[in-house]
């Protein structure tokens, strides 16, 4: 706005006018101004019917503005005067309005478009607070503009000028003086208050309001009338202006508003977003409250509208709810805002943390250097000082000696001098004879003094004597400052469980924190039994390079120890070697000897051999058993620290084990063995060939003998102590446990044969049956009939059977002390022998006569059995 | 009558059906024709001696049942033991020492008496091997004994039916054992009615009376001179005819039994007729055992196991 127009407003035309020209100094209003402003104000509000409610709409919006004033007004002051040169520059460019006014338009699209966003008005408040912290700036163009329009129709008026530069003028006085006066008149305050709001945009409202004037004058008449409108409007409802202008029902509504701002602030949202939603709509249904919520527009709207309006297809929800969802969509964001936070905190202390560390580390490298430096001059003093007490003692020795050598050359110059006088002095004498008698001594004398040379070296050397200065150990130490020393000794870790296999280890060692290592060296050999250190010694020993701090080192012997030691190295040098640490690689696993293994329905007993050349420490067991729905399955138990090559394990009857083994050592234990699957249904036992009569033949699954027919000769045999030598017969190896066992034998109808228990010790070249350790049934063929005899101690009680068992079950309980034998085939007890075992027996087998035995291993026992 | 056998018959099992019908009827009938004459508190159960009208044999009867502590919870099998010549009802219970196994494996054991009583037929008291305490377990068919001493019927008909109308016995489970005249009527019992006893043993038994003074004696007396009739009251021809489940037999025998080297026993023909037959037999020569009950309760374990494993099978 140029000075001219400034000046054509009249003084008395209007406080918006007068507000428009000191704009600038409207936010330190004072009474001055007030009152001038109040004073010249009443005149032209006088003919507007609403003006006392705009003034008390002014109240209340001043109240606010002046608070902000309060707080604001440096930051206010010092925008002023760049609102200042945008006002310049809009006065200078006429277009320039026209693009704020787009500007602005697209703010009122934005705030809508938030609005509807939100949906609820709640958000609307805080939006608003937003804008008036954080864009104050356009926050005050965008509720100034409906109050200038209303202000422009005065503006239009030819009455302009003086009065305008002397309340200017006035007001910049006032200025100086506002603090103090403020308490004035709330209301005179707000005039030249909300035009000093206003003051940027003014000019293109001026320009707006022009339009308005010349193109819709009636409309602006109407506006005017309704003067409390442009106040209320410049609360913040930027569209108010255009709802005035058609709609006098709706400002009726915004004035009612108007005693709580928030919903004047409401409401008129409310009317905007009608408009454009539902112009048709707008009308009718002003005084109705929206009382739902449409889900797809995310507005509120009136239940009427659901049935009729647009809104008919649409999800409705009462607005509780609504407001329910929302806030629990908004309590969602906070929450991830408060997560963020927390992040954030985190963050910044782990910031923090590192902060100080880098802090102190870089404190300790200075403290550092400047140790080292310190050294480094001290050294350097040192060395100064020992070279120039050097030189010094040097230049007193050489000076002495020159000096005492000159004083030498003097005093034979003298001599010299003396001489040659004494012989001029001769020479002058004329008596010949007088001067014969003087001058042959004195020759003499010449002679004997020119006869030695005289001395004319240097006595003392010029060069410098130590003139080399050796800086090595400076420049060592100076190059120490800038690398890094060389590391000390890394620690070697002793051996942890579980980090070495049969065939490798894992060593680990540490640094101290303050070295800086490029690499390790790992060396390590085998620690050999039976010899002595020294020859250890000469072992060469490999050596691997590693940057971590670990190594696993492959291709070692199982069940071996290794001796390692590590040494650091960086750029500087070499660490000293750590100590010596023994690890040990865990042994091979075992092997099982199935063959050897027996079992029983409550235990097992597993055999295995080493599997290692050394011995190792003990060895664990360890049994899975399968289920049947899962054929994995994992370790149900363990057994460890077995010393011995076998185990006797106890089970549940009637389940299925794989049974593996390991060896261990203080490496740890080795791998698992292959497994040996345990059923313990049955009593499970091999034949022990050992113990076979040289003419029993043993199939090859190792359960089924045979006596050939083919007559072998005695003589040919020759038979171990364990042999049976009379009876061809074998026994069996029993699970040495006091429990029950049951095993089935199947023999053919003319089969003789013998069959029962025995003592491990039973006579091996008597008959089993026939001595006090073995108990059999025996079966022989009489010309008249089958013979059954069930002997001990030689006797047997007198039993016949009708039916020649094919089967037969035997079933030995240690707890009752019963033997019995049973036809399988029928479920018929043939006999029972009552005895107590002393010992473990173990069942045997005879033929008497060619045929075959046949041993069923296994078995369940059959619960007839119990009835014996 | 004794012109018209057949029409006897015929009368006579029109009589039982009718008897039955009462009975199955009128089971209160039975109940109160019980009559306790002793019940001794033995093992944890009760040995009891009851007395009752016995339709089959026409007189009181007597009979002991060892009921075992299971019996109060439910039904129990029964094992019928048939004692020898001379006896009552009294010599097993009193001296077979039975209650302890019986009373362990839960089962009844049913003792009746060898032959009807004081029937007032002429001789029946003149020897001890014929009459009382000589029934043989067969249906006499002779006019003088033939009202009287059916024992056989008593034993397989009316005396089951008697114990599972009146004591927790299950029907489904019966065994037979006996000794000496009682183990050749558990044999026959046995043999005669496949599957009716799931178990039978006998202690010394008679196992072919035809070929035995007692036999012939008793048989000729009950049954008359035709030796076919005799037949099906003898254990080793009945194996020859059977025909059915799977038995397993288990007889006892005391080597020094005095009737074994008389004869009158002859398991060696039972056991060939087994044998042949391959029916299941365990023939145990006990070594020094005799006739008695000594013997008798030296293995009657053994057979209530023996029985156990199949009445608890």
């Amino acid at each position: 706005m140029s000075n001219e127009d400034v000046e054509a407003i009249p003084p008395s035309s209007s406080p918006a006018m007068l507000d428009e020209t000191t704009k600038e100094y409207l936010f330190s209003t004072d009474d001055g101004i007030l009152s001038k402003a109040s004073a010249e104000a009443q005149v032209p509000t006088a003919h507007l019917d609403i003006g006392p409610e705009g003034l008390s709409f002014y109240n209340m919006d001043l109240y606010e503005s002046r608070e902000r004033l309060d707080i604001f007004t440096e930051e206010l002051s010092s925008s002023r005067t760049e609102e200042e040169q945008f006002t310049a520059m809009e006065d200078s460019n006429e277009s320039r309005p026209r693009t704020e006014e787009e500007e602005y338009d697209l703010y009122t699209a934005e705030v809508s478009e938030m609005a509807r966003q939100y949906g609820i008005w709640d958000d609307k408040e805080d939006m608003e607070m937003g804008f008036q912290t954080q864009e104050p700036f356009v926050m005050v163009t965008q509720k100034q503009e409906p109050a200038i329009q209303g202000i422009k129709t005065w503006g239009e008026e030819p009455v302009k000028g003086e009065p305008k530069e002397g309340g200017a003028g006035e007001k910049r006085d006032s200025i100086h003086k506002t603090p103090a006066v403020d308490e004035g008149g709330s209301m005179e305050h707000h005039k030249p208050c909300y035009p000093s709001e206003g003051d940027e945009p003014q000019s293109h409202e001026q320009y707006v309001g022009q339009r308005q004037y010349s193109e819709e004058a009636f409309e602006e008449e109407e506006w005017e009338e309704e003067g409390s409108q442009p106040m209320k409007a410049s609360r913040g409802d930027t569209q108010i202006g255009e709802f005035v202008g058609f709609s006098a029902k709706t400002q009726e509504d915004l004035t009612m508003d108007m005693d709580n701002p928030e919903d004047g602030f409401r409401a008129s949202e409310h009317t905007h977003d009608l408009e454009e939603g539902q112009p048709g709509a707008q009308a009718g249904g002003e005084d109705e409250v929206p009382d739902v919520f449409c889900l797809e527009c995310k507005i509120a709207i009136r239940a009427f509208d659901k049935v009729f309006g647009s809104h008919k297809d649409h999800q409705v929800t009462k607005l509780s709810i609504a407001a329910e969802d929302t806030k629990v969509e908004i309590h969602k964001t906070m929450c991830k805002l408060e997560e963020q936070i927390a992040q954030m905190e985190n963050f910044a202390s782990h910031l923090e943390e590192i902060f100080i560390t880098v802090e102190e580390n870089f404190g300790r490298q200075e403290q550092n250097l400047e140790q080292h430096y310190n050294e480094v001059i001290q050294t350097l003093t040192q060395r100064y000082e020992e070279k120039t007490l050097g030189l010094e003692d040097e230049k007193k020795q050489k000076l002495e000696k020159l000096y005492s050598q000159l004083v030498n050359c003097g005093k034979t110059l003298d001599i010299s001098k003396d001489l040659i006088e004494a012989a001029q002095e001769i020479c002058r004498n004329e008596d010949k004879l007088a001067f014969l008698q003087v001058a042959v001594p004195t020759v003499e004398r010449i002679e004997e003094y020119t006869a030695s040379d005289p001395d004319l070296k240097l006595s003392a050397s010029l060069e410098f004597e130590n003139d080399a200065i050796d800086f090595s150990d400076v420049r060592q130490m100076m190059d120490s400052i800038n690398i890094v020393p060389a590391p000390s000794a890394p620690v070697i870790n002793p051996q942890t469980p579980n980090s070495s296999t049969s065939t490798s280890v894992r060593v680990c060692w540490s640094l101290f924190s303050d070295d800086t290592v490029e690499y390790y060296e790992l060396y390590y050999k085998p620690v050999l039994e039976g010899t002595t250190a020294d020859e250890n010694e000469e072992q060469d020993a490999s050596m691997v390079e590693v940057k971590e701090t670990y190594c696993t080192v492959l291709n070692l012997v199982p069940n071996t120890q290794y001796e390692f030691w590590v040494t650091a190295l960086n750029t500087t040098g070499i660490s000293p070697a750590s100590e010596r640490a023994v690890y040990m690689t865990v042994p091979s696993p075992p092997v099982i000897k199935k063959k050897l293994c027996r079992s029983c329905p409550n235990a097992a007993l597993i055999r295995w051999e080493s599997g290692n050349t050394n011995p190792v420490d003990s060895y664990t067991v360890e049994l899975c058993e399968i289920s049947r729905e899962r054929s994995e399955t994992a370790v149900t138990e363990s057994i460890v620290g077995i010393p011995t090559y076998e185990s006797i394990i106890q089970l549940l009857s009637g389940r299925s084990y794989l049974i593996y083994v390991r060896a261990v050592n203080i490496g740890g234990p080795s791998e698992r063995s292959d497994p040996v699957v345990i059923y313990t249904t049955g009593t499970f036992f091999r034949l022990n060939e050992d113990t076979a009569h040289p003419s029993l033949a043993i199939s090859e699954d190792g359960f089924t003998m045979f006596y050939g027919d083919e007559y072998t000769e005695l003589n040919d045999i020759t038979f171990s102590d364990n042999t049976f030598s009379r009876c061809v017969a074998i026994m069996g190896e029993l699970i040495p446990i006091r429990g029950k066992h049951y095993w089935e034998v199947e023999v053919e109808e003319h089969t003789e044969y013998r069959l029962g228990v025995a003592y491990e010790d039973t006579q091996r070249n008597g008959y089993l049956g026939a001595n006090n350790t073995s108990w059999c049934m025996r079966h022989v063929m009489t010309p008249s009939r089958h013979k059954y005899e069930f002997l001990h101690n030689g006797s047997t009680p007198d039993i016949r059977i009708t039916m020649h068992p094919k089967r037969i079950g035997v079933s030995l309980d240690y707890e009752t002390g019963k033997l019995a034998f049973f036809n399988t085939d029928l479920s018929q007890h043939i006999y029972t022998y009552k005895c107590h075992f002393l010992h473990y027996v173990h069942p045997c087998f005879a033929l008497e006569k060619p045929g075959a035995l046949t041993v069923h291993n296994g078995i369940e026992a059959p619960e007839y059995i119990t009835f014996s | 009558m004794s012109g018209t056998p057949f029409l006897t018959a015929v009368a006579r099992i029109i009589t039982r059906h009718k008897l039955y019908n009462i009975r199955l009827h009128t089971s209160s009938y039975t109940a109160m024709a019980l009559t306790q004459v002793s019940s001794n508190k033995c093992f944890d159960g009760f040995q009891k001696v009851f007395e009752h009208d016995s339709t089959e044999l026409k007189c009181k009867m007597r009979f002991g049942i060892y009921l075992p502590p299971k019996a109060e919870g439910g039904k129990c099998p029964v094992l019928y033991w048939l004692s020898g010549l001379t006896c009552t009802e009294q010599n097993f219970i009193t001296k077979a020492g039975s209650q302890q196994e019986a009373a362990e494996h839960g089962i009844i054991i049913v003792c009746p008496d060898t032959s009807p009583r004081g029937c007032n037929i002429e001789g029946e008291d003149e020897s001890w091997d014929f009459g009382t305490g000589a029934g043989f377990y067969v249906n006499a068919t002779e006019d003088q004994w033939k009202v009287n001493y059916r024992m056989y019927s008593y034993i397989t008909e009316e005396l089951p039916h008697l114990i599972s109308s009146n004591f927790p016995a299950d029907s489904e489970r019966m065994s037979i054992s006996g000794h000496s005249m009682g183990g050749h009527g558990a044999l026959i019992c046995a043999l005669k009615n496949p599957g009716k006893y799931k178990s039978v043993s006998a202690f010394a038994p008679i196992c072919n009376p035809m070929q035995c003074p007692w036999g012939q004696k008793a048989f000729n007396g009950y049954l008359g001179s035709d030796k076919s009739k005799w037949e099906s009251y003898d254990a080793t021809v009945l194996v020859s005819a059977y025909s059915g489940p799977q038995l397993d037999i288990l007889i006892d025998q005391g080597r020094d039994d005095q009737f074994l080297a008389a004869g009158q026993l002859l398991p060696d023909n039972f056991i060939a007729a087994c044998t042949e037959k391959k029916i299941p037999v365990v023939f145990r020569l006990q070594q020094g055992y005799d006739h008695s009950y000594y013997f008798v309760c030296s293995f009657i374990s053994n057979h209530i196991k023996h029985h156990a494993k199949y009445l608890n099978a």
